[in-house]
């Protein structure tokens, strides 16, 4: 960045022949950090490739995105060893200015990736940082738009897309400044599943037009591996430990990457569950197609037989009301919500809801972007102002939370928020579970012992004294859920308890809610998730532009694709590959990875 | 470009010509306007000025509701309570006592209190009034391009500028959901001033902290985005000091400075 | 560029933010003026020290030159953007509070942070302002009592904010976002 303003040509001038990108034995520890994530990580991409990066949570992939612009060090402190070289330029001392003509990012949080006004001003601030003529940054500014189907709406605030758009948005900036390779990091975490559809089509139409490298960060295997030429694997520490095409590394290495904790597409899942029953599955198959197909051309395992809970529960059909764990429909009903209308704004935002909890069950809502989800779930737990004598917790003795006194309400139904630290009011993790008994004028004593008994069971006993807010990710999300639990509510609402979290900490905590809806919690949580939805939801809800498009067994819910797909939503991977199984009928019904025979050795 | 409803985009109005004129020149045209009110203590003064807000107003911007609202209610109901409390709160010895105005047992508001009162009044009135020329008809992304390209603020600041405006609804919503959050958890329940307070309290850590992580976020993105390269950049959208400014600005002064000269020496009598 | 860069888009961003919501209570304080004026005219100083939050808050929290000024322009700019009619008093106080905020850090080379710092840059606000105030509202026709009560208050007032900005800070830290 010197005085003498250099033309913009002079950024882009790169030494000839060099891979887009070599990363050699990179280790980068954050300031304060006692040991450095990653450790080591090594790979080069070169022109034209699809390369995705994995490792288990906290291996310092997100940490790694950002050095290969320079951004660490150059903006966040860090002690950086190691070298990573793009197009020849060393990251860590050439400007980052300069670097982001070779490479392009998109990150996690689409709103956290917006400056401007309008699409179009959004798309050219790249190109105007580099001081290209306006001509110039309005050609390169269509280009981009035009690419990810934007173009039409370029006056727009940005505000007014929906996740996915926003997110082919920043794909879009990123594609103007002209960089031959783009990383992204987990660009997908914040959106329903046709957001995810959209933005990988776009991806996918950018790596045909084959002059554009990416490197992906991504937990969601399901929707990338089809666009994928290779994959890096990191370890927890950060190291390199596998690197190679498609084949070698995810067919070839799936168990090794499962003990790791990596996470792995779902079919695959599947289909190393089946090989563990016996069945021949060669090669081992990435996508839903790959293992209908692989399963069409294999023979039944002599003496395998499909789980009976499976046979039993998962069948679709009249009459089966559920594939996880027994309907409750003769139970007491905890929640009734009768006519109801929410209007926020003078807009109605829900339009004459009528649904049934009852006693012990574990329900998920689910739809679009935007349907009402949050907004229905917060007027059953009392979060938002409700018409009085609409919704009723507790049975026919229970309260109206229009009426309800907070207290009496928290100790009804717990809430978390999708973002946990706006829920925390304490300055200590202790005093954060203390709050909710104090409340109820429990004595000191047991309000002690309670509270260490959650902090034990969610794995916090050391943090008693930490600030909240300096726990990790999981950690404070375990919290949050802690201090809805505490006051010992009958009913959890969870809205998006998995968002911006890793599969692993996603089912860790959603284990944890089966447990509680075991023990006797009734549980409802919203997500967009739709194999999570399967693996554990009871009964499913579909929220459709404010009304309820369909409640009903999870399983029967997405028995009808037209329906699901009308209400912005998908076919969980593994009920995809299995629907329509002609040879093997006994799987054929069975929409859950915990159904398949090969689970228990 | 077509326009949409928001902060973002200027409003197009036909004939109405303070939105054609750069931001700067209209907040360049009332400033010795309202320097002089500070010291100006009479009731002709500040009307007039008053009248030639108005004036400039009613030709120059968009007549809405909202406007008419403020220049017929807001405005005058403003400038009478005031000036009400004003005369109850002056000195009563130190002013005229000519006339009676009004009695109350042995307290009496004069005449002179009134006077004082009301000029005080019509002066905030007339302040305000003048400030509202820029302030009703300019966006913000246009002040911040006028300052960029005219006063030579650097662009880095105006841009900040420009990202802070995209906070506001987002940390509006964030409040929203802390305090819904907080209230749900029932965080410093009960009434009064005081529960007030320490709910309000709660509120700040967390606000402040979401906030200043997403600024970091939207940080590392601009970075990424180049922003910064090099010493200027480039400006697609011009927001040029034209003749009509100088017109504008010089007209402004020159009534001004009329008017002072007509009045002086500012003073009740 | 010398000045903006010794500024990364990280501090710039972060003043952006603090400047936001800060502008916010700002703009609280412009609804509330004519009320106070009205009812309460020797109160005045009392609201107006509301202006010193985002400048106390930035330092607390960045510790590093311009970072007073430039919040204090961002607060102002969305404190207009609600109150269009005090948009020139919200930028003149910013200029004003920056300006000597930047000026006692200054002093002491950005180098003593301690809370009395702080403090003396309330008390020199609180004058100025006690003064400007003065004429503008004509206060000098209020009754003697009222002069002086209102004199204490534009002092007392820029220094009690002063003590909440700092204790904003200090819970900043202990939460761990205010940590370099
Ligand atoms: N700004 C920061 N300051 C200090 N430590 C950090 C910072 N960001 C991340 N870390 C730490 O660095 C390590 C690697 O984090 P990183 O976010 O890169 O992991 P990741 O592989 O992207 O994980 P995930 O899959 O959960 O996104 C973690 O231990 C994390 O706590
Ligand atoms: N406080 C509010 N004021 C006005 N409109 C609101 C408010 N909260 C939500 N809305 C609107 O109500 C609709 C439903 O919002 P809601 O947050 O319930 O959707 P959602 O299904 O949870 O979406 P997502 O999957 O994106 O979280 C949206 O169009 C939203 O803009
Ligand atoms: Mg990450
Ligand atoms: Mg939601």
């Amino acid at each position: 960045m010197t005085a003498a303003s250099p033309a913009a040509a002079d950024l882009s001038a790169t030494p000839a022949s060099a891979p887009l990108l070599r990363v050699r034995e990179l280790g980068i520890a954050h300031d304060g950090a006692p040991t450095p994530t990653p450790a080591s990580a090594s790979f080069e991409v070169r022109a034209g490739e699809v390369v995705l990066l994995l490792g288990p949570s906290g291996s310092g992939k997100s940490t790694l995105a950002l050095a290969l612009n320079g951004l660490i060090p150059q903006a966040v402190p860090a002690t950086v060893t190691g070298s990573v070289h793009v197009a020849g330029l060393d990251a860590a001392s050439t400007p980052v200015a300069q670097l982001s003509t070779h490479v392009g990012m998109v990150f996690q949080d689409p709103d956290a990736q917006l400056v401007t006004g309008t699409l179009l001003d959004e798309v050219a601030f790249g190109p105007e940082n580099l001081l290209l003529p306006a001509s110039e940054v309005l050609a390169r500014a269509e280009d981009a738009l035009r690419r990810v189907g934007l173009w039409e709406r370029r006056a727009e605030n940005p505000d007014r897309l929906s996740g996915g758009g926003r997110q082919r948005l920043a794909i879009a900036c990123a594609l103007a400044l002209g960089s031959p390779l783009l990383v992204l990091d987990e660009p997908t975490a914040n959106l329903d599943p046709a957001g995810i559809e959209e933005v990988y089509a776009t991806l996918g139409e950018v790596v045909a037009a084959g002059e554009r490298s990416i490197l992906l960060v991504e937990h969601n295997l399901d929707a990338v591996v089809s666009i994928t030429n290779r994959v890096v694997v990191l370890d927890q520490q950060g190291r390199t430990v596998a690197d190679g095409s498609v084949d070698e590394v995810l067919r070839r290495r799936a168990d090794e990457l499962h003990d790791m904790g990596v996470w792995l597409p779902v079919s695959t899942l599947a289909a190393l569950r089946l090989r563990r029953a016996g069945w021949h599955l060669d090669p081992l198959p990435l996508s839903p197609d790959e293992l209908t197909a692989a399963l069409e051309a294999a023979d039944d395992p002599a003496g395998a037989e499909v789980g009976a809970a499976a046979v039993g529960a998962a069948v679709v059909g009249p009459g089966v009301t559920s594939g996880p764990g027994a309907p409750a429909s003769d139970r007491a009903p905890v929640v009734e919500v009768r006519g109801l209308d929410v209007t926020r704004r003078r807009t109605e935002i829900l339009h004459g809801i009528d649904l049934t909890v009852h006693a012990g069950e574990f329900v998920a809502i689910v739809g679009a972007n935007g349907a009402g989800k949050t907004t229905l779930l917060q007027a059953i737990a009392g979060v938002i102002p409700v018409p009085k004598g609409r919704v009723r917790l507790g049975g026919p003795q229970g309260v109206d939370p229009a009426r309800a006194d907070l207290r009496g309400l928290s100790r009804r139904i717990g809430f978390v928020f999708q973002n946990p630290e706006h829920q925390f009011i304490a300055h200590t993790v202790f005093d954060e579970l203390a709050h909710g008994l104090r409340r109820q004028k429990l004595p000191d004593e047991q309000v002690r012992e309670r509270a260490h008994d959650v902090l034990r069971r969610f794995g916090l006993d050391d943090k008693a004294d930490v600030h909240p807010f300096l726990l990790s990710g999981g950690q404070k999300r375990r919290l949050s859920v802690g201090t809805a639990l505490v006051a010992g509510a009958p009913i959890l609402a969870l809205d998006e308890p998995t968002f911006g979290q890793d599969r692993a900490r996603a089912e860790e905590l959603l284990g944890l809610l089966r447990e509680l809806n075991e023990a006797g919690t009734t549980i409802l949580v919203v997500t967009h998730d739709m194999q999570l939805v399967t693996e554990y939801a009871h009964r499913t809800i579909v929220v459709g532009d404010g009304r309820i498009v369909a409640d009903a067994a999870t399983a029967e819910v997405f028995a009808d694709e037209t329906l699901v797909r009308a209400a912005g939503l998908r076919l969980p991977p593994l009920r995809r590959a299995l629907q329509g199984l002609a040879r093997h009928p006994q799987l054929a019904g069975v929409t859950r990875v915990d159904d398949l025979p090969g689970g228990a050795e | 470009m077509t326009a949409v409803v928001d902060p973002y985009v200027s409003v197009h109005a036909p004939g109405r010509f303070l939105y054609a004129l750069n931001p700067l020149a209209k907040f360049a045209a009332p400033v010795p306007a309202i320097v002089l009110l500070v010291f100006v203590r009479d009731l002709a003064t500040p009307l007039a000025f008053l009248a030639l807000a108005y004036v400039v107003l009613l030709i120059g911007a968009r007549v809405t509701p909202r406007l008419l609202a403020l220049l017929v209610v807001a405005l005058p109901v403003a400038a009478a309570v005031l000036g009400l409390s004003m005369s109850l709160w002056t000195d009563a010895d130190r002013v005229d006592r000519s006339v009676a105005v009004a009695q109350l047992g042995a307290w009496t508001l004069y005449g002179g209190a009134v006077e004082i009162g009301f000029a005080t009044g019509l002066r905030l009135a007339a302040i305000v009034a003048l400030s509202l020329l820029a302030g009703l008809t300019t966006n913000g992304p246009d002040l911040v391009r006028a300052s960029v390209q005219q006063l030579r603020v650097p662009y880095r600041i105006g841009y900040t500028a420009l990202a802070a405006f995209r906070f506001v609804p987002r940390f509006g919503h964030e409040l929203d959901v802390i305090r819904q959050a907080h209230r749900v958890r029932g965080a410093h329940g009960g009434r009064g001033p005081f529960a007030a307070l320490a709910r309000w309290w709660g509120y700040i850590v967390p606000l402040l902290a979401g906030a200043i992580r997403h600024a970091e976020r939207v940080a590392l993105a601009m970075d990424a985005r180049a922003f910064g390269a090099h010493a200027e950049r480039t400006e697609r959208h011009l927001v040029p000091w034209r003749r009509r400014d100088t017109v504008f600005v010089a007209l402004m002064w020159a009534v001004t400075i009329v008017i002072a000269w007509f009045f002086f020496p500012w003073t009740l009598r | 560029m010398a000045t903006a860069s010794r500024l990364p888009t990280r501090v710039l961003l972060v003043c952006a933010a603090i400047g936001v919501a800060t502008g916010l209570v700002g703009g609280i304080a412009g609804v509330l003026t004519p009320v106070v004026l009205a009812t309460a005219p020797f109160a005045y100083g009392l609201l107006l020290g509301s202006h010193v939050l985002p400048g106390i808050i930035a330092q607390e929290v960045l510790r590093r030159p311009l970072v007073a000024i430039l919040t204090h322009l961002v607060a102002a700019l969305v404190a207009s953007a609600f109150n269009p009619a005090w948009a020139g008093r919200f930028i003149g106080t910013a200029l004003l509070f920056g300006a000597i905020q930047e000026g006692v850090a200054a002093l002491t080379r950005y180098r003593a942070w301690g809370p009395w710092r702080f403090f003396i840059s309330g008390g020199i606000i609180g004058v100025l302002v006690a003064v400007v105030v003065f004429f503008v509202a004509h206060l000098s026709a209020l009754p003697p009592w009222a002069q002086i009560a209102y004199l204490v208050l534009s002092v007392a007032g820029p220094v009690a904010w002063t003590a909440l900005a700092l204790a904003i800070g200090t819970a900043l830290r202990r939460a761990g976002v205010a940590r370099r």
